[in-house]
């Protein structure tokens, strides 16, 4: 039997979404259930057999199922997580209290500290020190290990972490103590700061390995839970499941590894716009997903999303761009780099006590809904503006299934915005859009002007069921010249979870100034890291030649605080590599920050290594060629408001399925389809290119 | 590219460009945070960025430190009055410290930029950064016994450190040869650089894209809608005058407390501060200058703002502080000020005093109180090589009507990161050997305090360690019948042979010795004897509270055998308290 399936299931708040391709033709299905918070399996295996059904073909001819879900986050989130235990250094039982002693707001005298998910009475010290050279001050106390035990027992505690200073430099201490709990108490689930994280800043640690143990029960249930379940179905090949990273990893190692996979759902949009943008033939891409609740902002360098070293889980979102610092729990794990707005089709417009009218965070999400939808929802939204403006279809919403009132848009623009504005309603909505697109213009600049990158040099995927709505005017903003558009833009995100390589990352610190850096010992960790990743590959079932290694280290000049990554040359490094290195650090430095200062010395900081498995990309199926003028393409006319213009204009409408490879649309003009609507601007036009993906350009 | 552009103001265009120059100066400090060296500006976040229209008022400012709030505010202009307005060209950038020039303590070194657009002076944009050392006679700067400014580092009066963009090679010499720590110093002015040089290219940009007079026009409006929200805040606090009395403990060369006196009027749509009354200024590092007692006044009435009002011109106009020249909240030449902070988060604390004879339900009990400066200096690792490291130390925030306060934490004015553990040692040398919640050092109250915080420092080699704190006199108050918390305690070898300190030190430490700060908690809210025995419970279980202090201050039994509340003895115990308590203020009504 031929294994010529590939599943993608991404469990979200609302939906479950599963995207099924046929690699034998690229055929894509897309489907969704609703989300079943009890029991999220239930709603996995409901889409699994269900796009099976479909299909017609039964779950032994699949090859792979890839998995995006939020069942880590949401154990930290809802606080749902196992009872864990922490194992610290004598004198630093505090570590998840204090925390980094910070307020996340400053001028709310109502505030609170995000409590730690261990409380203090299962926190426990343990006589043991080293220094930051890894040499031990005060040997580990094995009876105060086997006392913390017993009274960790008595708590019902089911997962222990242990954090000791410096375990990044010398893990003997947190592995004789692993030894201990593995012979005194076998079935306890233990998380070594030294194996889950080992980088220097105990907080930003503990809080990693802390967290790796709260979910890793929860997880490993989960995921047993589904692997049974399509076992049952006939399905005995892996499940793989997405990580924050942007690539994926087996359930065997995400059980092991939970940590990997909190911000498992968001990175599979960035990796969709990383596949999308290569097929069209742009290495460089920002990917723009807006959804019902926010816009989510990503970049893409040489076919490769952003990646950040480090995050927080549990942040809240400001009213700003992204996610206000020290509000959540520190992760140091490797993570997509994204900004995410409070700029969605149902976010809020709303008049502040000064009189200016403003858009989000608050959101009317699914329900009440934006007003026009008609789920109980009064206050104006975003979509509500659009279909003010002629740029949504009433009629045509997610394909016809939901009907907008016009009437109850207007009214609620007009009681909540335009009278109190002293405008008419079309002028405060497109005042809503308008300012909707400064703060996503913003969240833009901060991934790519403030990473050293000018927005110029990309193009814009956009993608979400509001996405290509707004595109358009977001790429005018930041003099984008490229936007494209994917078919089927509403789940076009889940299809990253079917083009996503397998991914493992490791890094360890070691600070050295770089001149007097023993090559050979950097050498011996980066070997050590390979033949753990080519084990780890080799379990996934890759061949070696499908292997990519990126050795890299962290560096920063001596004295500052930070860090930046530094690959190393193809060819690894010679007897000129130090040279080579400071010199890659001066440059990188210099793009980054906009200066460099070569005559300063620069030490290393951290040895990493990511490890890829190239995964067989699915080919999407094409669609024909053109062999009829566009025209057959055309649905109807409308009145469209375009504020270059501050006027409507007629645009002619399209219909995106029916369109054809070759087809050219000059704006104005609306490109409809079932879950999305492209608006393109007078002075634009959009080409069809190979898949159906429509590539928008100025005329 | 199509034409978005349109040159008249409406309400929704103005909105965009408020969100734009924001953004703008959000910008800055994101650039500044990623350049720079230093722990203190990098992961601490000590800097604040502004943006300022030609008549320098400021517009937009992005900051992580309240205590900036009135820095940039007040120093820019008079920093510009200074040098000139009339010298300043396309391309300059205007450097200065100094904090009888309208500026704060000299570790905060503010870099000021004009901004041209057509040969025509359209803007300012500054950035002002705590460095971790600028000279004077101790590490650190502003922690030690210095009796005026010329014991606390370079002053530098406005200067001309960039013209053409260009770093005057000179002038950077000039200061860096004056300073214990030149390396971090480059690396963090470099990065003000960058700060201020984005703040050029975005305003540019900006009014590139709406013209000149939309923008004037936009600015207007935007400090007048400001203003607008603000009187709207300040409605909401009844009018009349409120006054308080706060003391600190010494000035650090005598033991004689320093008295703050606070009168605040409030009227329609303003807030006027009026600090008649204080103590006079004295010839120690704690004299608050007039910006700094400014920022932190100004906290205080932001902190009662509910909506999320920008801080710009249209804010400042709503608050007058008067503080009498000469006087210890508004010093004079040549006194010290390097720890200035101290006495300008006393007049903040003080000003909530006087608040809270108001409105007690919005505010909260004393916090630790102080900002708890801590410096260390001495040979490094590197035989020649001279370390400087400094931190401040967070504690108890106060209890709230409905809330207790927070566990270790910086309060108010203060919001700087701790350094973490790891990278101290891998860096300095020295060992942190505690790092702890303090058990029973909270206000008691129905809504606690929340606990301080202790950390014991060890040496490798010997060094000089010094303390510009507050708080070991008098305690962090209760509200509304709530108790004081455990006033801060600054101890030499706190186990072997306690030795205590008052809270400002400079001493010659040895590798045998251990130095342990501790930070007081936070005031409690309500009578103790109200607290829910179930949170009682829970403070006992996780060891916040021991079982003594819940039974003899709350008045709850606890069964330790068993973990569990006695009810029984619990309710006979509160009666008691609550008829003791009862039968007090009955006499203390007395006539």
């Amino acid at each position: 039997m031929s294994r010529r399936y590939r599943l993608g299931v991404d469990i979200g708040g609302t939906f479950t979404d599963g995207v099924l391709i046929d690699e034998s033709n690229g055929t894509l299905q897309i489907d969704k259930v609703l989300t079943t918070p009890q029991d999220p399996s239930e709603g996995f295996l409901t889409i699994t057999q269900r796009l099976a059904a479909e299909a017609n073909l039964s779950l032994d001819q699949l090859h792979s199922i890839i998995h995006a879900t939020t069942i880590a986050t949401n154990a930290v989130l809802e606080r749902r997580g196992a009872r864990a235990g922490l194992l610290v250094t004598q004198g630093f039982r505090d570590i998840l209290e204090i925390g980094r002693q910070i307020r996340h707001e400053l001028y709310n005298l109502q505030t609170e500290k995000i409590p730690p998910l261990i409380p203090r009475q299962r926190c426990i010290e343990i006589p043991e020190r080293m220094d930051h050279r890894g040499e031990v001050l005060l040997p580990l106390d094995e009876a105060a290990v086997a006392g913390a035990l017993s009274t960790l027992r008595t708590q019902q505690v089911e997962s222990i972490a242990i954090c000791f200073l410096h375990a990044y430099r010398n893990p003997v201490h947190e592995q004789r103590a692993a030894e201990l709990i593995q012979s005194l108490w076998p079935e306890a689930t233990v998380s070594l700061s030294s194996e889950i994280a080992p980088e220097i800043r105990e907080y930003w640690r503990a809080s990693t390995t802390v967290t790796n143990a709260y979910v890793a029960p929860t997880v490993r249930t989960y995921l047993d839970k589904i692997e049974q379940k399509l076992s049952r179905e006939g399905f005995d090949k892996s499940v793989y499941i997405m990580q924050s990273s942007g690539g994926i990893m087996t359930a065997a190692a995400a059980k092991e590894r939970p940590i990997h996979m909190i911000e498992s759902g968001p990175a599979a949009g960035v990796a969709a716009a990383a596949y999308l943008s290569e097929l069209v033939g742009f290495p460089n891409a920002l990917s723009f997903d807006m959804g019902g609740t926010t816009a989510k902002m990503g970049l893409i360098r040489d076919h490769q999303p952003n990646v950040l070293s480090e995050f927080e889980v549990g942040a809240h979102s400001g009213s700003g761009a992204g996610l206000v610092r020290g509000s959540g729990y520190p992760i140091l794990a490797s993570v997509v780099d994204l900004v995410e707005v409070g700029a969605g089709g149902g976010s809020l417009a709303w008049m502040d006590s000064g009189g200016l009218m403003r858009v989000g965070p608050q959101s009317a999400g699914a329900e009440p809904g934006p007003a026009c939808c008609g789920q109980g929802g009064t206050k104006p939204t975003i979509t509500d503006a659009n279909l003010m403006l002629g740029r949504l279809n009433p009629d045509y919403f997610l394909g016809g299934r939901i009907q907008l009132d016009k009437e109850a848009a207007h009214t609620a623009i007009n009681v909540h915005c335009a009278q109190a504005l002293g405008m008419d309603v079309v002028e405060a909505a497109s005042g809503i859009v308008d300012i909707a697109t400064v703060t996503m213009v913003h969240a833009m600049r901060l991934v790519s002007v403030q990473r050293g990158y000018d927005p110029r040099e990309f193009c814009l995927v956009s993608f979400g069921g509001a996405g290509p709505v707004h595109a358009n005017q977001l790429a005018a903003e930041l003099g984008i010249p490229t936007v494209v558009i994917p078919p089927s833009p509403g789940v076009a995100s889940a299809l990253g979870m079917l083009v996503s390589n397998l991914r493992h990352d490791y890094r360890v610190t070691r600070i050295h100034p770089l001149a007097e850096v023993e090559l050979d010992e950097l050498d011996t960790i980066w070997r050590d890291f390979t033949a753990q990743a080519t084990d780890a590959l080799m379990d996934e079932g890759l061949a070696e030649d499908k292997m990519l290694f990126n050795p890299y280290l962290d560096m920063r000049y001596i004295g500052q605080s930070w860090k930046l990554p530094i690959s190393l040359p193809d060819d690894g490094l010679d007897a000129t590599g130090v040279a080579w290195l400071k010199n890659a650090f001066d440059r990188q430095h210099e793009h980054l920050y906009g200066f460099s200062v070569p005559e300063e010395p620069v030490e290393i900081v951290n040895v990493g290594l990511s490890a890829i498995g190239l995964v067989r990309k699915p080919q999407l199926r094409d669609v024909p060629g053109a062999s009829q003028p566009v025209a057959a393409a055309r649905k109807c006319a409308r009145q469209v408001y375009f504020a270059e213009l501050k006027d409507f204009m007629e645009c002619p409408v399209f219909d995106r399925h029916a369109l054809q490879q070759g087809h050219v649309v000059e704006g104005p003009a609306v490109v409809e389809e079932m879950d999305s609507t492209t608006v393109i601007h007078p002075g634009y036009m959009a080409s069809v290119a190979r898949y159906g993906i429509l590539i928008l350009q100025q005329q | 590219m199509s034409d978005f552009t349109n040159q008249d103001l409406d309400p929704i265009r103005l909105e965009v460009i408020r969100n734009r120059l924001n953004a703008a100066a959000n910008e800055m400090a994101v650039a500044l945070q990623r350049a720079a060296y230093s722990t203190n500006i990098k992961t601490r976040l000590d800097f604040s960025c502004a943006i300022f229209d030609s008549s320098v008022r400021v517009i937009a400012q992005s900051f992580s430190q309240p205590n900036h709030l009135g820095s940039l505010a007040h120093f820019v202009p008079q920093m510009i009055a200074d040098y000139g307005l009339k010298r300043l060209q396309s391309g300059d950038g205007i450097l200065s410290n100094d904090g009888h020039r309208g500026g704060v303590h000299l570790n905060d070194v503010c870099l000021v930029s004009p901004v041209f657009y057509k040969d025509t002076l359209v803007a300012f944009v500054a950035a002002i950064a705590h460095h971790v050392d600028v000279g004077g006679s101790t590490p650190g700067s502003l922690v030690g016994l210095s009796k005026e400014i010329y014991q606390e580092g370079l002053r530098i009066p406005p200067v001309r450190l960039l013209a053409d963009g260009q770093l005057n090679d000179d002038i950077f010499g000039l200061i860096m040869n004056n300073l214990r720590s030149p390396k971090e110093t480059a690396g963090d002015l470099r990065a003000q650089v960058a700060s201020v040089n984005r703040g050029i290219r975005q305003l540019t940009e900006i009014i590139a894209r709406y013209g000149r007079t939309t923008i004037t026009q936009a600015v207007e409006e935007m400090l007048n809608h400001t203003e607008r929200q603000v009187k709207e805040e300040i409605a909401k606090i009844p009018r009349g005058i409120y006054t308080a009395e706060g003391y600190m403990d010494n000035d650090g060369l005598t033991d004689e407390p320093i008295k703050i006196c606070v009168k605040i009027t409030v009227t329609d749509g303003k807030v006027i501060y009026d600090l008649h009354g204080s103590d006079s200024q004295r010839p120690c590092p704690i004299n608050a200058t007039y910006a700094m007692t400014l920022s932190n006044c100004a906290y205080t009435l932001r902190a009662l703002m509910e909506a999320d009002v920008l801080v710009n011109d249209g804010f400042y106009r709503a608050i007058e502080v008067i503080a009498p020249p000469g006087s210890i909240v508004n010093a004079h030449h040549p006194a010290a000020i390097g720890g200035g902070w101290e006495t300008a988060f006393r007049v903040l604390e003080t000003c909530f005093q006087a608040f809270a004879s108001a409105i007690p339900e919005r505010l909260t009990a004393g916090s630790k109180g102080c900002l708890c400066n801590i410096a260390l200096g001495g040979e490094s690792r590197r035989p020649g090589d001279f370390f400087v490291f400094y931190e401040s130390m967070g504690g108890g925030y106060g209890a709230r009507l409905a809330k207790d306060g927070i566990d270790a934490i910086q309060p108010h004015a203060q919001n700087t990161e701790n350094s973490p553990v790891e990278e101290i040692e891998a860096n300095y040398p020295f060992r942190i050997v505690r790092y702890e919640l303090i058990p029973d050092s909270e206000g008691a109250g129905r809504f606690r305090g929340g606990l301080g915080l202790r950390r014991d420092y060890a040496f490798d080699h010997p060094v000089v360690f010094s303390v510009l704190a507050d708080r070991a006199k008098f305690p962090p108050w209760g509200l509304a019948d709530g108790l004081p918390a455990r006033p801060a305690k600054y101890i030499l070898n706190p186990d072997a042979n306690p030795q205590e300190f008052p809270s400002k030190l400079s001493l010659e430490l040895q590798t045998s010795d251990i130095f342990s700060i501790q930070m007081g908690g936070g005031g409690g809210y309500g009578p103790p004897w109200l607290r829910q025995p179930s949170h009682l419970l829970d403070d006992v279980l996780a060891e916040k509270i021991s079982v003594e202090r819940a039974r003899d201050v709350y008045g709850v039994v606890i069964d330790s055998a068993h973990m569990i509340v006695d009810e029984d003895a619990t309710r006979v115990l509160r009666e008691n308290m609550c008829r003791q308590a009862e039968s007090f203020e009955r006499i203390s009504d007395e006539p």
